[in-house]
């Protein structure tokens, strides 16, 4: 059996309250199938999958989904140090979940410090809006919060699949910019950023330049 | 990062390994290409899900990438895959999934992995999946993976197991299902895991427990426990002739399991859990029938059927059993022997402490009266509650401190004083006063019926079969932590009183204490002392034990004085039997010394005592029960002979206890007057023997051999100062053989025995030894030497024993060697002579005299100090055998006392001053042929002579020109042996 192939490996996490649709949106992305009924999730569920970003650099993603409910909080805390991304997901119908982002965004930026997380704001089920649903979040609202903080917006469907694949991508693509930028660097015991031997040359030079820099503080 | 390179070492790493992630990849691999079990693959996937567990269990350590494909692959859904497969062979390979998940959960310490592995309800699943429980294997591991999973359980991980939205708990609901398992194993893990459910501090958690399953899981652990002791009842009853010990036993240790068990959980001080649990335990099991089988009593018979409705009506009580099932009434109806509840009565009031169950317990059996009783017991809790108020209410009145209000109270309150009888003894200063009536007592106790029956259960004419039950179950109630003084006091305690005197402001302490129950305790004890009674030592030991607490209050003796008398009596009886078995057979002493030696080793412990099953069958003699010999009858003339020896130091003990006052006359010998390994003695002019020592391995050594009054020394010189050794082995005479060689006359075969002593139980002998001698003269003399050493320090013993006996023929005077430390013989020709011992001993003092060079330690007792000691003892019984009692207490009292008292006669003009070659009369008397050669003796001289003006207690070093006579030497500095030569003095004057 062979492995895919990839030069990185990111984990991302998804948060956001519960029923807004995180598995669901993580289950079109990974599976690309939409599931009409689908249970709470019960502490957490994990998928991956592997994306290109622009130069054809191939990075595995490692997704935690989280469990929306107050009584998994303490749980799903555990799963923020290890995250480089985070997907802040609210529902468009629903005002509440949104007016909770905040909260979320700041709970995920203090359990990854000192990491500074990727986050992207990702609003759910646009499809509803688009059948006559009601709209409790607009869309200006949303990303010009989403601008304040410097986070992507995106809307999306997990029906039709609208934006689903976006979401992840802008995530994956700045994470990979920052790597690129030297803002991150693969580190031992932090699970964040890993590196992948993609090809029998494909020594990394980002292992190599992280390398120097410990050695220079020891 | 290098750990990452594994994902693509599959080429040049070690696919041999075991511990990596390839080896999980290939397993991965043979799971998905074996995902229906069949008869052929389930042992490749039986060893798969081993290795799997190994492999997760190693990265969860080591390589994070381990568990990372194991996330990726979502393995796990192949184990529930696996599971849910009902094809052949499927219970085989659930075994080993359980196994593996259990170990999985058992060792993965991330906790972002352990969460994994709980999410999304797959373990639920697992939880609630129909298995095949009876397959034993099956059971076996399920019930210890739901262990294994309580184990994780915490404010965090409950939310996995516990859905609050649904209302479920499986890993809770699913496992007490099987509390009632026949095997032991299941059952015990039932109660692990609730225990460990209880324990999370999850409030709606606890309320599911409470509101779901609490009443449910309660009354069928309850009627379980009633059914059990039914048949531990059945047991007891049907084997009156010991031949179902072990299922006795078996029935015994289930119930303390329970007990246990049910205090664990009152521990955990969940106030709901606990309120529910208590509920349930008093009205449908320990009132029922445990309290309801004290009511069993031959003369309240018309009685019983009226309590038998009220109970049964209690058990039924729709507030409280709303659950209960019909079978509950099934139990109550029927009633466990008397002898069995108060055996299962005292295991609940030693092991629960939960203060609401024991305190309403104790009050039932102490306070319940008749009418309440009649009432129904439904009323009884009622009543208590009642009770309580209103001693909260009168003992605000006492706080008040006016007399008036005492008074009051006891008039209103008469019925209370009624309850149980009392005498009062009032205790100002010296003065001590009966104030009530103890027939009046007599009379209210049957009132009590409860406390009636415990009471008749003490007495022990017949034998002693319950009587041992009555007194560790009010043992058990007046010690436990639960139950609060004010309960316990006036009838299993020394109730004090302050009473104000209206005039002055000073207050008297006035204690009272139940004279009932310590004339009960009297009884025992005095049976006790008799030949031929039926009352086990442990019976004996255990009301001693209630006897002091029953009378002590507050460090002192709240006796009354006739009281006294009966327990001097017991005293005195107690010799008496024993000097029935006082003999001069070697056997005796080793026996007396052995048994105190078990005796030191721990007084009685009641909570151990009360596991043993042993003791509810009918008392027996037979030591083939393999019954211990404190819980039997004693079988044979030894047997007594022990018992005697044991009852006399019980009774001995329970007067020093009771005055205050510590042991100084036992052990027989006095470890620390002896000569210790190691230690410089001054042998100047002492009798040594040369000898070379040959081991049994053929090692030799050259060593000079000292006999001292009780001990032999082997020594070697001291390198330090001239004339003196340094002891380098020590044996008592009394434990030596000697055999002489019959091929060589210069040799002797010596073996030294190891003391008796409690700690150790090592019987190789000290010493085993061939002794060659420079001639045969010498051989002879030191045989001769330890031979007669050997007895007299027998000898010595048997008279200490004789004189704690009072035996008068025996007793009177001092036996050579302690005449010979006597000071009276010396104490004038010595004087003189001190000022030039300066050093540590008389020059002119006989031979053989040995000193342990201590001259820093003036507080070291030498070993005659304490024979010497106990010359007091011998004195009286010499004067004549109606002054024994008054000596016995003398013996007791104060050593200041009894120094100054001889001091005074010290001066006595009239007390003979004997030669000190003389022999005393009474040598001849009894051992007329061990006078005339008398052994030499070490002296020990702890510190430079006082002059005796100084300190009439110190006795001076003596000397005599005679070589043959033999005067100790004795300086004590010590104060217990202050008044000893004295006392040496009188005896010879009472010759």
């Amino acid at each position: 059996m062979v492995e895919p192939i990839f030069d990185y490996q990111f984990r991302l996490i998804l948060i956001g309250d519960s029923t807004v649709g995180k598995s669901s949106l993580l289950k079109y992305f990974t599976d690309g199938k939409f599931a009409e009924v689908s249970d709470p999730t019960v502490g957490v569920d994990f998928f991956a999958r592997l994306i290109e970003v622009k130069d054809g650099t191939r990075i595995k993603l490692q997704l935690w989904d989280t469990a929306g409910q107050e009584r998994f909080r303490s749980i799903t805390k555990s799963y923020y140090r290890n995250s480089v991304g985070a997907l802040l997901v609210y529902d468009i119908c629903n005002r509440t979940s949104f007016d909770n982002i905040p909260l979320w965004m700041s709970e995920a930026k203090r359990h990854i410090e000192p990491h500074r997380p990727v986050f992207c704001l990702v609003g759910c089920k646009l499809d509803l809006v688009n059948n006559g649903g009601k709209r409790e979040v607009s869309k200006e609202e949303a990303k010009a919060f989403a601008d304040q903080h410097s986070l992507f917006h995106v809307e999306t469907s997990a029906k039709n699949g609208l934006n689903v694949e976006e979401a992840f991508r802008c995530v994956t693509q700045e994470v990979f910019n920052r790597i690129q930028s030297g803002e991150y660097k693969v580190e031992d015991g932090w699970d964040g950023i890993k590196t992948g031997f993609s090809r029998p040359s494909g020594l990394n030079f980002n292992l190599v330049e992280a390398e120097p820099a410990k050695l220079s503080c020891c | 990062m290098f750990r990452s390179r594994s994902w693509f070492g599959g080429g040049w790493g070690r696919p041999k390994n075991l511990h990596s992630l390839e080896h999980l990849k290939y397993l991965y691999n043979v799971l998905s290409r074996n995902q229906t079990v069949s008869e052929h693959n389930r042992s490749l996937l039986v060893e798969s899900l081993r290795s799997i567990a190994e492999i997760l269990i190693w990265g969860d350590q080591n390589d994070s990438s381990v568990f990372d494909f194991f996330l990726e692959k979502n393995m796990l859904s192949f184990f529930l895959r696996i599971m849910r497969q009902r094809s052949g062979g499927s219970s085989f390979v659930c075994v080993q999934l359980l196994q593996t998940l259990n170990i999985l959960f058992e060792n993965i310490r991330n906790e972002t992995s352990l969460y994994y592995l709980l999410s999304n309800n797959h373990v639920n699943s697992i939880i609630v999946h129909k298995f095949d429980f009876s397959d034993e294997e099956v059971m076996a591991y399920y019930i210890s993976f739901l262990k294994t999973l309580s184990l994780k359980l915490n404010a965090h991980t409950i939310h996995f197991f516990y859905n609050e939205h649904t209302n479920d708990f499986p890993l809770y609901t699913e496992a007490i299902k099987f509390f009632n398992h026949p095997e032991s194993m299941v059952r015990i893990a039932v109660r692990t895991l609730t225990l460990n459910v209880y324990k999370v501090e999850d409030t709606s958690m606890l309320a599911f427990i409470r509101d779901r399953t609490a009443a449910p899981y309660f009354s069928n652990i309850v009627w379980f426990i009633g059914k059990h002791i039914q048949e531990l009842d059945t047991c007891v009853r049907n084997d009156a002739d010991h031949q179902s010990q072990n299922r006795l036993s078996d029935l015994v240790a289930e119930h303390l399991d329970h007990l246990h068990y049910l205090n664990d959980i009152l521990c955990l001080n969940i106030t709901d859990l606990n309120h529910v649990l208590t509920d349930h335990l008093l009205h449908k099991l320990l009132i029922p029938l445990y309290i309801y089988s004290l009511s069993s009593n031959r003369r309240r018979m018309s009685n019983n059927d009226l309590v038998a409705q009220s109970l049964s009506k209690v058990s039924l009580t729709p507030k409280t059993s709303q659950n209960s099932s019909p079978k509950m009434h099934d139990v109550t109806n029927g009633k466990v022997s008397c002898v069995v509840a108060l055996f299962l009565l005292s295991q609940v009031f030693l092991i629960l402490s939960h203060s609401p169950l024991v305190q309403t317990l104790a009050w039932i059996i102490l306070k319940t009266d008749k009418t309440v009783f009649e009432n129904g017991v439904d009323k009884l809790h009622d009543f208590f509650e009642y009770e309580k108020q209103r001693e909260r209410q009168s003992s605000e009145e006492e706080a008040s401190g006016s007399v008036s209000s005492e008074k009051d109270k006891d008039s209103s309150c008469s019925k209370e004083n009624l309850l149980y009888e009392q005498a009062n003894i009032n205790i100002t200063d010296e003065e001590k006063q009966r104030l009530v009536d103890p027939m009046e007592g007599m009379g209210s106790v049957k009132n009590h019926p409860f406390l009636e029956t415990v009471y008749e259960a003490l007495d022990c004419t017949e034998n002693d079969y319950a009587a041992l039950f009555g007194l560790s179950l009010l043992y058990a109630m007046s010690s436990n932590r639960g139950v609060t003084s004010d309960i316990t006091e006036q009838v299993l305690r020394p109730k004090k009183s302050f009473i104000s005197k209206s005039s002055t402001t000073s207050k008297d302490v006035k204690y009272t204490y139940n004279t009932f129950l310590v004339e009960k305790m009297l009884q025992i004890i005095i049976f006790s002392c008799q030949p031929s009674c039926r009352v086990r030592l442990v019976t004996l030991e255990l009301a001693l034990k209630l006897f002091i607490q029953l009378t002590v209050c507050d460090g002192k003796t709240v006796l009354s004085e006739s009281h006294r008398h009966t327990i001097e009596t017991a005293r005195v009886q107690s010799m008496a039997l024993l000097r029935n078995f006082y003999k001069s057979e070697e056997i005796f002493l080793d026996m007396f010394e052995h048994e105190y030696c078990d005796m030191l080793k721990g007084s009685l412990n009641v909570e151990w005592l009360c596991m043993d099953s042993a003791i509810l069958l009918p008392p027996t003699g037979t030591p083939m029960t393999g019954i211990d010999f404190t819980k039997r009858l004693p079988c044979g003339e030894v047997e007594r002979a022990r018992r005697a020896i044991r009852v006399y130091f019980l009774v001995r003990n329970l007067v020093l206890t009771l005055n205050g006052e510590v042991e100084t006359q036992l052990p027989l010998t006095n470890p620390q007057s002896c000569v210790q390994i190691d230690q410089a003695l001054d042998l100047n002019n002492s009798d040594l023997i040369a000898c070379t020592v040959v081991y049994k391995d053929g090692t030799k050594m050259r060593r000079f051999l000292v006999i001292d009054i009780l001990q032999l020394i082997l020594v070697e010189p001291d390198t330090k100062r001239l004339g003196w050794g340094v002891s380098k082995l020590v044996g008592f005479l009394q434990d030596i053989e000697v055999a002489g060689d019959k091929d060589d006359s210069r040799c002797l075969h010596i073996t030294i025995h190891r003391p008796i002593s409690g700690a150790s139980t090592n019987r190789v002998p000290l010493l085993n030894a061939k002794f060659v001698f420079d001639d045969n003269i010498r051989c002879m003399a030191a045989k001769q030497r330890l031979t007669k050493g050997r007895i007299k320090a027998r000898q010595k013993k048997m008279q200490h024993i004789a004189r704690l006996l009072e035996i008068p023929g025996q007793s009177g005077p001092p036996s050579p060697a302690f005449a010979g430390q006597g000071g009276p013989y010396t104490r004038s020709s010595v004087r003189p002579t001190r000022v030039e011992n300066r050093a540590l001993f008389n020059i002119n003092r006989g031979p053989g005299f040995a000193a342990p060079r201590r001259d820093s330690s003036p507080g070291v007792i030498h070993r005659a100090d304490e024979s010497i000691r106990r010359h007091r003892d011998g004195e009286s019984p010499s004067r004549g055998a109606n002054l024994k009692i008054e000596n016995g207490r003398r013996d007791a009292r104060s050593r200041d006392n009894s120094s100054s008292r001889v001091r005074s006669r010290e001066g006595s003009p009239r007390m003979p001053r004997p030669r000190s070659e003389e022999i005393p009369l009474e040598l001849i008397k009894k051992a007329p042929h061990s006078i005339i050669d008398m052994a030499p003796k070490i002296t020990i001289i702890p510190r430079p002579q006082t002059p005796r003006v100084i300190s009439s207690e110190t006795e001076p070093s003596t000397s005599n020109e005679h070589p043959k006579e033999v005067i100790k030497t004795e300086i004590s500095v010590s104060e217990e042996t202050s008044f000893i030569a004295e006392e040496n003095g009188e005896d010879d004057e009472n010759l």
